[in-house]
Formats: structure tokens, C-alpha cells, sequence
């Protein structure tokens, strides 16, 4: 499962469609702000009673969110106990370095820029779903 | 009066006493010199006394002598006079002028005038009045042994009063003389009877026989007073002309005061101003710093957004328009999916503007962290990446190694990235392309260039390189946003260099710049 953080719809539907493009064909939740990511990974608020025990490989996560922003949810994903090893990927449009420098600091995993060109954006997408859907070892499900 | 100006005057009681000082002292010198010369007139008061006595006395002896004795011995040679007679009242000029001169004392003390001491003092004297004391027999003897010494004088103290005290040789004896001093036996006898001693007679000639003796008071009563009187006068005049100077300069002192208060109160004021003109340009300074700081942090802001709101749409514009070519390119024809191609170009070079407008603001801001940086190095860094992102190319790259400049180390990166890049870019269709990185010095001053043999580029729109979004060349020939030279011109003069370009069209281009 992928949870693609993302407040906008072009983004999101060129996001599914790379990933539809590149045959990767596991589930993907979207939420469209830091809120509702929030929400599903503790499930909480529209999300209450969702199983926990069924986390997403990893979680593509932008960073201008709308209410709480990508910076403050992977805090949040960090600080809890539950979440703390999850695999977060930002993607963003921003190239700030101190965007890189924050996000490091509060433990992504990865950094990538979304390019403009369609075919790039489409190629890095591709790379990031080989990575953390086919390559990488999930970290164990944490007990709580 | 400002307690500081008042201490450097000195305390009024010390004034008076340095006042007292100098009086006194003046005092005490006009009654020295006062004394002194009131001593020498006194002195030459009590000689004129002397002189004018012994003169009269002088006068008689010589009229005794000169007019009365030829007249007496006339008398007796004409037998009208005894050749026994002899009478020294009429006859010794010695016992007249001494009783001549008791009786001229005697007037003086009638006339309430001190006595004048005189005796003709002898060793061997006639009459035992005219006997010297022990003081006139030693002159008698000294005034024999220096027949050249014509007088002798001393102050001598008699009671509570000093007198001059003179003494002059008197007669040297004359063979004349000889008659009434020479052997007893010779004299006349009338002589020989009135003297039955020896006193007077055997005496040689060429002797002195006798010293005039005599003394005058020294007036001094008179000359105290005046040198009291004219002392104090003299002190009284020194305190006048000291407290007369005294107000003036206490009157100069004030109005020197006063101009300096006033020049202090100036200066306070101008001091005052100067101080506030600073303040005013300190917080104008403030304020301009707060403002270019809050424009700045609102171009961080706007720089942030333009990255994030400005490249989402065109990912969408670029992302939806390969989705139509994909998904709906059977239904379109080669003119509308050539119009699609274009829509996407115009996308990507839309994103290059952006990335390097954000580079161009990004590198006009934050610090410059200086350090030794070797541009040498980086040259051959850039132009082996520049090779292995075009393997087919051919230009020759020369190098001058060694060049170490002191500057910020990703500023100078990107200085060197866009030159170098320039370089590679517009020698693109030039046959045995090359490209030189190296110093030269102009006038005294290093200047480092990159010079290509490329395109070139016509000098009369030299100054328009350094622009941003300024272009000399269509896209189509040479692509390119126009930010690269005014990012690069941006940080030499934030370095505190300089970049000037020399060119020609078809020739290639040089550019000059310092750090």
C-alpha cells in the first residue's frame, strides 16, 4: 500500500498515473492534507476503527499541505511509536535547501524534486516504487 | 561660573599672602638700597666736615707761618723785639690752630652742633696735649715706613655712635725747621727757657713728626628716618601697584571667562547636534536595515512560493499534455500534436526560468563565507563534467594552474559553472574549439579571464550581457534563460570585483573579471 500525500489534483492524477503507467499496481491512499494523512496512520477522525496493523510501504509526502504541512506530519509520524520506522518519501516542487536540511533532520528517508518534464517526473516515480515497493525491506510492524 | 573654571584661581588667602611677599620684599630692598646710599652721604657729609676743618687749619698754619713769622723775625732783626723773646701764642702755629680749634668746638656746642675731635699727635711733642695714644703711633710709624700712603681712614664706635675717623701725615721736617726742632742747644733761648724738657727738639729732617688726628660724627639720627619713611613709602607703592594689577588681570580673567563659557556653550551645542544628527542617521540606518531585512525575508517568501506555486501548473500543463499525446494521440493530427510539443517546450523553458531566477535571488542574498578557494582546480572539474556530458565533442581546454583567489567557495563554483558553460555553449559550432582559463595582470592589478573562440558577440551591446533575461543569440541558435551573466556579474561585485566582456562577432569572447 502507498499513502500519496498530495493537496493537488493534477499532481495526484499524474502521480497515479505514473505509477498506473509504470504497472505498479498496489493500493494507493490518498489524503489530501496533513490532517487526514494523520488521520489514517493513527486512525483517527475519518478514519476511526481502520485496522493499524495494515500500514503503507511507504508514504509519498508533500510538503505545502493545506492545515498541518508535510514537515509537521513527519514530525508527528516520527514522534509516535506506532509510525516511527515508516518509510516516508518527500516529494516536493520545492528545491529550498533548508526544505532538504528540515526534512533530513526530522528522519525522511528520501528527498525528491518533482520535475516539470512529464517523462522525468514519470521515470522518477517508476524508480521510487522499484525502491520501496520491490527493493526495500519493509521495517517489522511495530506492536503497541 | 562653573565650579570647575572657579578652582584653577588660587584661594583668596593665599593671594593676600603672596601680596604680603612681594611688599615686604620690595620694602626691604628700596631700605637696603636706601641704607646704602644714605650711609655713602653720610660718610661723604663726615669727610666734606673734615676736609673743610683741616682746609682752615691748613690756611692758618700757612698764615703763622708765611705772613707772622717774617714779620716777627723782621721785628727782631731791627732790634724791636727782644732776641730772647718767644711767645707761643703768637708764634706756634701748632698751639694756635689747636686752641683756634677749641674754640671753634666751643662754638659748635654753642650752636648745638657735636664736637669735631682734633689733635696734631706727635711722638715727642712739646706740650703733652698733643702726645699720640697708642692707635696714633702706629700710624706716625706706619706713615714713616710708607711715604706714599697719603691718608687713613676707619668708622670707629665711640659709645653708642659711630665716627669717621682721619689721619694725615703732617709736616715732613724741613732743614727750617731745624731752628726751633733741631738740638736744644741751637734753639733760640727764649724757647730753650719756656721748654726745659726734651719735647719737641732732635728731630731729623725728612721725619714725619706729627699726624693730624681727627674725627666727625656720623649723622645717622637723620638718615634712619628717611630710609623708614622712604621704605614704607616704597612698599605702599608696590602694594598700590599690585592691587591696581591685580584688578586688572582679575578683570582680564573675567572677561576671559566669560568668552570661554560662551565658546564651551558653542561647542556644548554644536557637540549636542553632531550627537543628534548621528542618532537620527543611526536610526535611519536602523530603520533602513529593518526594511531591507523584512523586503528581504518577503523575497525569501516570494522566491519559496515562486518555486512551489509556479512549477506545480506547469508540471500539470506539461503532465496532461503528454497524457493527450498517449492517450488521445490516434485521434490527433501532426498539427495538433505538434502544437502539443510546443506547449511542452514552452513548459520546460518556463521551469529553467524559474530555477535559475531562484538561483540568481537565492545567490544575491545569504553571506558571503569567504576562504581560500582554488579556482584552478574547480576549472578542470567543470570542464571534465562538461566533457562527459558531450563525450563527442572536441575542445581543447587550457588551464592555468595555481590560481587561488580568497572567496566564497560556492559563489565562485557558480561564477566558474556559467563562464565555463558560456564557453562550451556558444563554441558549439566552432571547428577546434577552445577554451582558455587564465590570469593576466593589467595595470598592477591581477585580472583572471575565460576566453573561448566561439560565437563572439558584438561589442556595441557589450553592456547588455550582464542584464538579466538579456540574450544575444535566438534560442534556436543557442539556448539559454539570459540569468547565467547576471547571476555571474552579481556575486564579483558582491566579492568586490569587477567583469567586463571583450568580443567579436565570430571571433569569440573574453571576460575579464577580479574578486
Amino acid at each position: 500500500m502507498i499513502l500519496l500525500v498530495e493537496d493537488n489534483p493534477d499532481d495526484e492524477a499524474l502521480t497515479l498515473r505514473a505509477l498506473k503507467k509504470n504497472n505498479i499496481l498496489n493500493e494507493v491512499v490518498v489524503a489530501r492534507d496533513g490532517v487526514e494523512a494523520l488521520d489514517f496512520l493513527f486512525g483517527e477522525g475519518g478514519h476511526a476503527g481502520r485496522d493499524l496493523a495494515l500500514m503503507p510501504e511507504v508514504v509519498l509526502l508533500d510538503i505545502n499541505l493545506p492545515r498541518i504541512n508535510g514537515l509537521e506530519v513527519l514530525e508527528k509520524i516520527r514522534a509516535n511509536e506506532r509510525t516511527r520506522l515508516l518509510p516516508v518519501v518527500i516529494l516536493t516542487t520545492s528545491n529550498e535547501e533548508r526544505d532538504k536540511l528540515r526534512s533530513y533532520t526530522l528522519g525522511a528517508n528520501s528527498f525528491v524534486r518533482k520535475p516539470v518534464d512529464f517523462l522525468q517526473f514519470s521515470e522518477a516515480i517508476r524508480q521510487l516504487g522499484l525502491y520501496w515497493l520491490v527493493l526495500n525491506q519493509s521495517p517489522p510492524l511495530v506492536k503497541v | 561660573m562653573g565650579a570647575e573654571s572657579r578652582s584653577s584661581v588660587s584661594p583668596p588667602g593665599r593671594r593676600y599672602w603672596k601680596i604680603a611677599v612681594v611688599v615686604l620684599g620690595v620694602t626691604f630692598v628700596v631700605a637696603a638700597g636706601l641704607y646704602h646710599l644714605a650711609r655713602l652721604y653720610v660718610l661723604n657729609e663726615a669727610e666734606r666736615n673734615i676736609q673743610a676743618v683741616l682746609l682752615v687749619h691748613k690756611g692758618t698754619h700757612r698764615y703763622i707761618q708765611e705772613v707772622m713769622h717774617p714779620v716777627f723775625y723782621k721785628l727782631r732783626a731791627e732790634g724791636l723785639a727782644a732776641d730772647t723773646f718767644y711767645a707761643p701764642e703768637i708764634f706756634s702755629s701748632s698751639f694756635i690752630v689747636r686752641n683756634q680749634h677749641k674754640a671753634y668746638n666751643e662754638e659748635r656746642k654753642a650752636a648745638g652742633l657735636e664736637e669735631i675731635y682734633y689733635k696734631m699727635a706727635a711722638f715727642n711733642p712739646r706740650n703733652s696735649v698733643n702726645k699720640a695714644d697708642a692707635l696714633e703711633e702706629k700710624l706716625i710709624r706706619m706713615f714713616n715706613e710708607n711715604k706714599e700712603v697719603k691718608d687713613y681712614r676707619e668708622i670707629v664706635r665711640i659709645g653708642d655712635k659711630d665716627y669717621l675717623f682721619v689721619a694725615l701725615p703732617f709736616l715732613v721736617n724741613q732743614e727750617r725747621c731745624m731752628k726751633c726742632h733741631g738740638n736744644r742747644e741751637d734753639a733760640p733761648l727764649g724757647l730753650q727757657a719756656l721748654y726745659p724738657g726734651l719735647g719737641g727738639f732732635n728731630e731729623k729732617a725728612g721725619e714725619i713728626r706729627a699726624i693730624e688726628s681727627i674725627r666727625a660724627p656720623l649723622e645717622e639720627q637723620y638718615f634712619l628716618l628717611y630710609i623708614v619713611f622712604a621704605s614704607s613709602f616704597a612698599g605702599l607703592l608696590a602694594l598700590a601697584g599690585l592691587l591696581f594689577f591685580n584688578a586688572r588681570l582679575r578683570g582680564m580673567v573675567r572677561t576671559r571667562t566669560h568668552e570661554l563659557e560662551q565658546e564651551v556653550a558653542e561647542r556644548r551645542r554644536a557637540e549636542e547636534e553632531v550627537r543628534q544628527t548621528n542618532e537620527e542617521l543611526e536610526n535611519r540606518v536602523e530603520e533602513r536595515t529593518a526594511r531591507i531585512a523584512a523586503a528581504n525575508k518577503e523575497l525569501d517568501s516570494f522566491a519559496y512560493s515562486v518555486s512551489h506555486d509556479l512549477r506545480a501548473p506547469l508540471r500539470g500543463i506539461d503532465g496532461f499534455s503528454l497524457a493527450l499525446l498517449e492517450d488521445y494521440g490516434a485521434q490527433l493530427d501532426d498539427t495538433a500534436k505538434g502544437y502539443l510539443g510546443r506547449v511542452r517546450a514552452g513548459c520546460l523553458r518556463m521551469g529553467e526560468l524559474i530555477d535559475d531566477m531562484l538561483q540568481l535571488s537565492r545567490l544575491s542574498r545569504g553571506e558571503i563565507h569567504r576562504q581560500e578557494v582554488d579556482l584552478s582546480g574547480m576549472a578542470e572539474e567543470i570542464a571534465e563534467e562538461l566533457r562527459r556530458g558531450a563525450p563527442a565533442r572536441r575542445v581543447a581546454f587550457e588551464i592555468t594552474p595555481g590560481i587561488r583567489v580568497f572567496g566564497d567557495a560556492i559563489l565562485l563554483r557558480a561564477v566558474l559553472d556559467n563562464l565555463l558553460g558560456n564557453a562550451w555553449k556558444f563554441t558549439a559550432k566552432t571547428e577546434e574549439a577552445r577554451i582558455t582559463f587564465g590570469r593576466e595582470e593589467e595595470s598592477g592589478k591581477d585580472l583572471l579571464f575565460v576566453r573561448d573562440n566561439g560565437a563572439g558577440f558584438d561589442m556595441a551591446y557589450a553592456d547588455k550581457l550582464f542584464g538579466a533575461f538579456q540574450r544575444l543569440h535566438s534560442f534556436q541558435e543557442f539556448a539559454g534563460t539570459g540569468i547565467g551573466l547576471a547571476t555571474v556579474q552579481r556575486i564579483i561585485h558582491r566579492h568586490g570585483g569587477a567583469i567586463r566582456a571583450e568580443g567579436e562577432v565570430g571571433q569569440g569572447a573574453t571576460f575579464y573579471f577580479s574578486v
